[in-house]
């Protein structure tokens, strides 16, 4: 497919478009971090495409934390509602992937993730500069997108070069054909020296690679031995629910005046609870292997059906560890 | 395009409740709103409490849909406390059949303990239904006392029907109880069958899983053919919550019911 420029001066024009047709959200730097938040017109735009992955993951938006899933005795009809993705990074892409694996691709389908799914429109963005939490490399990412994007973005001098990845996003740069040029061979080139000085520096943050047959060892490993690796664990399973591939989650219903709602919240395996069986049985009552099984779910299980691990090397579980337990140093030892 | 909700549950009214021993009652619902094949599961909702699994207990091709159902926690209680004309829900059905196909011609050794006889009459009922494509159906069941034993009520009739070889044991007996005594495995120490060509299926606590798992295998039969219903924490039924997961599986999907071959190589498979 072609590839087009978006100058610099254009870019609000472009977004303004966008938010004719449905919610459109972008990176936005408040104190340290960039938050995912939604474009208001009447707002100042100061997107921020230059730093690192939002504090917040897309799943927020594909896959609410809560949701009402059915209703009872009868159920309800739900309309989707169109919207965009600016600025999304390559690791919450293989948070998207593992979602549309997981959601769509075995039936039955999940109706209420393929409603969000399709009326979504993915503009993902480069990433000029991993920092110390950034590990996308090891499990087999470049820090652009290149799959489950609609288009993805690099920001360079003249604007942004937009590189359409799936027809969709073709046809989004056509219906605005007005706003973009073509990307020049300089844009192109100084795109490349971008892409070249972020992957030296995630080289640098990550010397090492993951052992190549990593499911397997993760597999045949004993589940004891994550004793020492969780000993720093204060138990807030905060690196579970800040997680772009963590799908995990619970049914339960509420009572309303003459309905029942199923609502559906986001769960995580490390709950002493999670697995626990009728009458009070539960096959992982230890923290040690709750650790284990989660190690197993996202770097074996799923590698072994996939193909990939779910895992986005985005480094969210790490950073916001009060334990300072890093995904990285347990996976090396393997 | 209209798209089927996995997650909602059919409305349907129990019809009819029948206590088969202090803890276990079978519930009979008015209808089939699905069709499902023995070894299938489905969600039960009481509404406004939450949902479980079950495997049906009626036949297949019954015109009822029917669970049995031990009384254990939350959602079962208050089941327990529903009446006959009340609303409950159902979906599903989810995961594997048990494949029926591979069993025609031979001789089919089942065992059950407590309330897994449920699944199994389920499974016993279809085999039933088609009973000369079977060389021999062998039931080996045991409960913890004789008020335990769940199905007395039809058990006679089982019994004496042709093919069909029943034996029973309780963990303790009392002063009317004849027959045999001890947990289920005394009953398995002579296997009449053809160990090496038949299928074994099981249903039962998951201590009695693991210990009748040993004696069949060392009886002989195959690891392949050796049929076993897991237990596990369920949500969603349809392989996306990640809740039921045991080792690679999801049992929701995968299940409910694995054979030996395939979870042997799982630590501790049983709960
Ligand atoms: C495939 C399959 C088939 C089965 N077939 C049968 C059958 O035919 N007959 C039968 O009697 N049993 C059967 N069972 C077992 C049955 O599903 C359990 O006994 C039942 O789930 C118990 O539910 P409960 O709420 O009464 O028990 P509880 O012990 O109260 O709860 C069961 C589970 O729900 C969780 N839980 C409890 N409260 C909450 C809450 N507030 N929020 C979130 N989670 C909660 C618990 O942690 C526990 O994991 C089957 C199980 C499976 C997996
Ligand atoms: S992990 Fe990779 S893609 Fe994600 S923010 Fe860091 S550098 Fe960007
Ligand atoms: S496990 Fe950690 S690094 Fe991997 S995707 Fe989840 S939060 Fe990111
Ligand atoms: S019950 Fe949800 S994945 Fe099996």
């Amino acid at each position: 497919m072609k590839i087009y420029l978006l100058p610099s001066d254009n870019l609000f024009d472009f977004v303004l478009k966008l938010a004719e047709d449905g919610s459109v959200f972008y990176p936005k730097l408040e104190d340290r971090a960039t938050h995912l938040v939604r474009f208001d017109k009447d707002k100042k735009f100061e997107p921020d495409f230059t730093h690192i992955r939002t504090a917040e993951t897309v799943k927020h938006i594909l896959f609410p934390s809560r949701d009402v899933v059915a209703t009872f005795p009868k159920d309800e009809k739900r309309k989707g509602e169109k919207q965009f993705l600016l600025g999304v990074k390559a690791c919450d892409l293989r948070g998207v992937e593992v979602y549309d694996r997981v959601f769509l691709k075995t039936d039955p389908v999940d109706p209420f993730y393929r409603l969000k799914r399709e009326n979504t429109l993915i503009i993902s963005a480069d990433c000029p500069e991993p920092d110390d939490y950034c590990f996308c490399n090891l499990v087999g990412l470049h820090p652009y997108g290149e799959t489950v994007c609609d288009i993805n973005i690099t920001e360079v001098s003249n604007g942004f070069v937009f590189e359409p990845v799936s027809p969709q996003g073709e046809k989004l740069v056509q219906a605005h054909a007005k706003l973009f040029e073509e990307a020049s061979a300089d844009d192109l080139k100084e795109r490349e020296k971008l892409r070249r000085e972020a992957q030296k520096t995630l080289g640098k943050v990550n010397e090492k690679e993951f052992s190549k047959d990593l499911p397997d060892r993760v597999e045949s490993s004993d589940r004891r031995t994550m004793h020492k690796a969780r000993e720093n664990c204060v138990e807030c399973y905060g690196c579970l629910h800040c997680c772009p591939t963590c799908y995990c989650f619970l049914l339960s219903d509420f009572k309303k005046a003459k309905t029942v709602e199923r609502v559906r919240t986001w769960d995580a395996c490390y709950y002493p609870a999670y697995a626990r069986v009728g009458g009070g049985a539960n096959p992982r009552s230890n923290l040690d292997e709750r650790f284990w099984n989660r190690f197993n779910c996202k770097f074996n299980y799923f590698h072994k059906y996939e193909g990939i691990y779910a895992c986005a090397g985005c480094g969210r579980c790490y950073r916001g560890c009060s334990g300072k337990i890093d995904i990285r140093e347990i996976l090396w030892q393997w | 395009m209209a798209m089927v909700n996995p997650y909602y549950p059919i409305p349907i009214k129990i019809k009819k409740i029948i206590p088969e021993t202090p803890t276990i009652t079978t519930f009979i619902l008015d209808g089939k709103p699905m069709q499902f094949e023995a070894g299938q599961f489905m969600e039960l909702t009481v509404p406004g409490i939450g949902e479980a699994p079950f495997t049906p207990s009626s036949s297949p091709y019954a015109d009822d849909l029917e669970f049995t159902i031990m009384k254990v926690g939350r959602v079962t209680s208050s089941l327990f406390s529903c009446k006959e004309g009340d609303t409950v829900g159902v979906r599903g059905p989810f995961g594997k059949p048990y494949p029926l196909d591979k069993f025609r011609g031979k001789e089919i050794y089942i065992v059950g303990g407590g309330v897994g006889f449920a699944p199994l009459r389920s499974l016993f009922l279809a085999l039933l239904h088609n009973i000369k494509d079977y060389k021999k159906l062998y039931i080996r069941y045991g409960a913890r006392t004789p008020e335990d034993i769940v199905y007395r009520r039809l058990l006679p009739e089982w019994e004496n029907t042709k093919g069909v070889d029943i034996v029973l044991t309780v963990d303790v007996g009392n002063n009317s109880w004849k027959g045999n005594v001890g947990v289920v495995t005394v009953i398995l120490d002579d296997i009449p069958v053809d160990v090496a060509k038949s299928p074994a299926i099981v249903c039962g606590p998951p201590i009695m899983l693991k210990f009748v798992t040993q004696r069949l295998i060392e009886a002989g039969f195959n690891h392949d053919s050796i049929y076993l219903s897991m237990e596990s924490n369920m949500s969603c039924g349809i392989g996306k919550c990640n809740h039921c997961r045991i080792g690679e599986y999801y049992v929701c999907k995968d299940g409910p019911v694995l054979t030996w071959d395939e979870i042997k190589h799982i630590e501790e498979p049983f709960v």
